[in-house]
């Protein structure tokens, strides 16, 4: 499945706004983003498939759209 | 009736607002926590709003690099506790409505009882410790949450602990169930934020108070919004509250008040002493010790006393030369002295006293200016 990542914050800062990435559920595709991005490892931050938040591993199919949204503190 | 007051004509004269929904903000209690980037424009626009009592924490006093996003503030305020000063431009700015300032920090101690008395809370601190002390309180003491966050160029608003139509009622744990490693997260200080940021997403912040208290629009319940200044594109997201996240808060009163905040966060770590400002000042004189300003070479003010600056970013390859067995560090605010601490525990372990000063320079301001 081809799945279009938009990431946030310091997540983009590593794996760039935007990017495609093949995997078949979120926890392969987070597998995925690891293996691509060793830095990703250490980092927190919330998952969203089609602007749903998930939190339990999740199918995604064609051309679903996943959201990486790091935790920010500033005020 | 306070419908003759000309000070709201243009909310009496909005269509869907009126009278009914200005008596609703004139009877309404919100408390902000944090008077700084999110919690100034928060602060003066519900003032103007005329939101009957408004109470407001804030332990800082106000620094030069504040009012570069910190607009309630002027130059001659440096120096001074934003608490008193906040409490004074606001009553200025609309004399007729309550103003409760509380000069402290927000801690599991004084949580509950100061969250109690409110019927809204608005989280406008810069740490995560505060931020999950705070959601926890307020799912405790079943209280709306409006949550406001920034990092560089891009912010997060969220309205938490408030039903929806299905019983759906979401907080900050759904979204990130602890919080991360202190060392993988930036302050602003370290990773700086344009001024006008928290202006816009405190100003998001107020609008949903407002129309949580007025029932105009719709509140973002359950949702997330991602906001970015570069091109003002938002991402809302939902989310769909789930039981297990509940379990990392404490289940009453009692437990919440036992809980360390600042230990779960990271933001103390066994063995690097914390120091307050009184403590700082009699130990760093003292003989066989060195003080290390981790700040940046350019950041102000500068300390007078007598220290070494070695940056943050520089420090793990100056180690070796350090000789002193009492290490003593500072910075700006005490995050990046403790990260320096942990750095320097994880060299020399329990064989030299590592302390750090607690609120940084910040702390030493607020004793000067006593």
């Amino acid at each position: 499945m081809k799945i279009k990542i938009i990431a946030f914050g310091q997540i983009a800062e590593i794996t760039g706004k935007e990017l495609v990435i093949e995997a078949l559920d979120t926890a392969s595709l987070q597998q995925a983003l690891r293996d691509k991005f060793p830095a990703l490892a250490e980092k927190k931050y919330a998952i969203a498939v089609n602007k749903i938040l998930v939190t339990d591993n999740q199918i995604l199919t064609d051309n679903d759209t996943v959201a990486l949204m790091p935790p920010y503190s500033g005020g | 009736m306070e419908n003759h007051n000309s000070r709201y004509a243009r909310h009496y004269s909005l269509r869907d607002f009126g009278a009914e929904a200005q008596q609703k903000l004139a009877d309404a209690k919100v408390l902000v926590i944090g008077a700084g980037g999110l919690g100034c424009p928060v602060l003066q626009y519900l003032t103007a709003a005329g939101v009957g009592t408004i109470g407001l924490v804030d332990d800082d006093v106000v620094s030069l690099s504040n009012l570069q996003r910190q607009v309630l503030y002027t130059t001659n305020d440096v120096g001074r506790a934003k608490a008193a000063v906040a409490a004074l431009k606001l009553q200025q700015l609309n004399p007729d409505i309550t103003i409760n300032s509380f000069k402290m920090l927000v801690n599991s101690t004084n949580a509950l009882e100061l969250i109690a008395d409110y019927d809204v809370i608005i989280d406008c601190t810069d740490n995560f410790a505060a931020r999950y002390l705070i959601n926890d309180a307020c799912v405790l003491l079943n209280k709306p949450l409006i949550f406001g966050a920034v990092y560089q160029y891009e912010g997060q608003v969220a309205v938490f602990n408030v039903s929806d139509a299905q019983g759906n009622k979401a907080n900050y744990r759904h979204l990130f169930a602890t919080p991360p490693d202190p060392l993988e997260v930036a302050d602003c200080n370290e990773a700086g934020v344009l001024g006008v940021l928290p202006g816009i997403i405190g100003l998001m912040q107020a609008t949903e108070v407002i129309k949580l208290i007025t029932g105009v629009g719709e509140v973002m319940i359950n949702k997330l919004m991602t906001f970015s200044i570069l091109n003002y594109d938002s991402f809302i997201i939902d989310i769909r509250a789930d039981e297990s996240a509940n379990t990392h808060i404490p289940k009453d009163a009692t437990t919440f008040k036992a809980t360390d905040y600042n230990w779960l966060c990271g933001t103390s770590i066994n063995g690097v002493i914390e120091l307050d400002a009184n403590n700082f000042l009699q130990k760093i004189n003292l003989p066989d010790t060195i003080v290390i300003d981790v700040r940046e070479v350019s950041e102000l003010p500068k300390a007078d006393f007598q220290n070494l600056n070695i940056p943050l970013s520089a420090l793990s390859e100056k180690i070796p030369e350090i000789e002193a067995n009492n290490i003593i560090l500072f910075c700006q605010s005490g995050k990046r002295s403790l990260r320096a601490g942990m750095l320097l525990l994880e060299k020399f372990g329990n064989t030299k006293n590592i302390s750090h000063l607690q609120r940084g320079i910040i702390a030493l301001q607020e004793k000067y200016n006593e």
